[in-house]
């Protein structure tokens, strides 16, 4: 079992899911290239001083949908 | 396989013809209806548009809508049109399921949302609820027990998702216009698969609460109809502000229906070839998408090569931060339930215990970072344009061999939830195989009516929007 099979499925026990294992190997396949991606957003220069695009509204308003 | 020969065949294809014709007198709300209904007895077993029919209900509304019209009450342009709703958001009169086993029956029974309280109260005929991805974010699964939905134009092809009930239903003449969500281009793929019209709404132009939730910080409800003038329309009725809806923004409704001029003299369309243009992409979609560009600019747009900034990075970061929020509301069920879960919608959202927390809000930082640039490229242009799709629909078995990253490095429609500005999908022609493609056009936020002007200019041009898939017109043919 390599680092990143390891790491996959210590992500899923922790999250308390438990694919098959036809499914962790989906996922690990996919895996470093995800990382990869993630890693990208972190090289992003004008994000290091961004807020991010969340709001927490300390005022919300409580209204039912249902009609 | 023809449709009941009693039931007419020469009811009109948008809704905006259907509503002239309905006030004419040409056309009754009963006669629409029960040309759906009959159709969809013929049809549905073959493209799985519904979960749910409200053949009754539906012919009660008819009813009403034609005794509102001879007593003088008109409600707007949707007053008598069958329309249908995605299985996601609730609706008083029949169950929502999210096409799962896992969502509790008990969620929005007896209940109307926002959507489709407001389309009930413009006169809309709700013939049912309609075939989604699981929780919008699966692809169809035979082990379990709804219907698969197929495309109308091939059945051997998807008809795209996750209102894929949606997109094949009015392509197959079934409803005439639908609600959809969209969270990664779920409006926007059925649109471009089917050779139908969709808009994705800005992000809080429309109230999405009554709805299963995939991404709380992605999801948009809005139409699909076979026209541009009819999605305007529908937009009307749907658009402002609910105080349920905590991300919903109070601000006025434009009239969309008055922006449609039919003239785009001094719009400045941008056009973003360079990622768009993948070498997979269908040999069709280049000559189609010029030659789409082409009727903007003889229609008066001015024409700018623009570079959707930080496209990659942007993506990226839809997918981290949609799948943190849906495997937040689908923690404990997947933990208990995992085999009653898709497939492909556990493999979807498990995804998101890949990522981590920070990951989680550096996403959130670029999607900023990604609006800001944006903004800076929308002072030089008005719309952005570019294909929806680089392929026609793929096949029942390609969707299920490819995990959804990969489907969507084909879809160019994530950009655009993430941003949170509203985008418009139309019909641009055809693959060589005879399959739908698709032209975007992005917009500034609350800017949706640029977006529509544009696509109904383009659609007085082009008839593509009006082709009909072999599948209706030879049943039609039949009985007539």
């Amino acid at each position: 079992m390599n680092a990143t099979e390891t790491t996959v499925r210590s992500l899923l026990a922790a999250a308390n899911l438990a694919p098959s294992e036809e499914e962790i190997a989906g996922l690990v396949d996919g895996y470093e290239d995800y990382q990869a991606g993630i890693e990208m957003l972190y090289a992003v220069p004008e994000a290091r001083y961004a807020s991010p695009a969340l709001i927490f509204n300390a005022a919300p308003v409580f209204a039912d949908w249902a009609q | 396989m023809a449709i009941d020969s009693a039931q007419r065949t020469d009811i009109p294809l948008t809704v905006t013809e259907a509503a002239a014709s309905l006030r004419a007198g040409e056309v009754t709300s009963v006669e629409l209806t029960s040309v759906m209904i009959a159709r969809a007895d013929v049809l549905d077993p073959m493209t799985g548009t519904y979960v749910t029919r409200f053949d009754d209900y539906a012919m009660a509304q008819a009813q009403q809508a034609d005794a509102d019209f001879a007593n003088g009450v008109d409600k707007g342009p949707f007053q008598g049109i069958p329309i249908g709703i995605k299985d996601i958001l609730a609706m008083a009169e029949g169950p929502t399921t999210a096409n799962s086993l896992i969502l509790d029956r008990a969620w929005g029974a007896g209940k109307d949302g926002p959507v489709v309280s407001r389309l009930k109260a413009a006169g809309a005929v709700i013939t049912g609820k309609l075939t989604t991805s699981e929780f919008a974010i699966g692809s169809p699964d035979e082990t379990k027990p709804f219907a698969i939905p197929k495309n109308p134009w091939n059945l051997d092809r998807s008809p795209g998702g996750s209102s894929a009930g949606t997109g094949n239903g009015i392509a197959s003449g079934l409803i005439m216009a639908g609600i959809g969500t969209d969270t990664g281009g779920s409006i926007r793929i059925p649109a471009a698969w089917n050779g139908v019209t969709g808009l994705m709404p800005t992000f809080g132009r429309v109230p999405k609460s009554g709805c299963v939730p995939l991404g709380y910080s992605l999801d948009h409800i809005g139409p699909l109809a076979r026209s541009t003038r009819d999605c305007a329309a529908m937009l009307g009725i749907i658009a402002g502000y609910h105080p349920s809806d905590e991300s919903c923004v109070d601000r006025p409704v434009d009239d969309y229906l008055g922006a449609l001029t039919g003239d785009l003299t001094g719009m400045r369309i941008g056009v973003d070839y360079a990622n768009h243009f993948p070498e997979q992409a269908d040999p069709a979609l280049r000559g189609c998408f010029d030659a789409a560009v082409a009727t903007m600019a003889d229609l008066g747009a001015d024409i700018i090569e623009v570079t959707l900034p930080l496209y990659d990075e942007v993506t990226t970061a839809l997918w981290v931060m949609m799948a943190a929020e849906a495997l937040a509301y689908h923690h404990n069920d997947l933990s208990t339930r995992w085999a009653d879960y898709y497939a492909l919608s556990r493999a979807n959202v498990s995804r998101g215990a890949l990522a981590s927390g920070s990951d989680y809000v550096q996403a959130a930082r670029v999607r900023r970072v990604a609006q800001e640039k944006l903004a800076e490229t929308f002072e030089t242009v008005d719309l952005v344009a570019g294909p929806t799709s680089a392929l026609g629909a793929l096949t029942h078995e390609g969707m299920l061999q490819r995990r959804l990253g990969n489907i969507m490095k084909m879809v160019f429609t994530g950009y655009w939830d993430a941003v949170g500005n509203p985008a418009l999908a139309l019909p641009m022609g055809f693959t060589d195989d005879g399959m739908p493609l698709s032209l975007q056009l992005g917009a500034r936020p609350f800017e949706e009516a640029i977006a529509l002007k544009a696509g109904d200019a383009y659609q007085t041009r082009t008839d593509w929007h009006l082709r009909l898939p072999g599948l209706l017109t030879e049943s039609m043919a039949a009985a007539s």
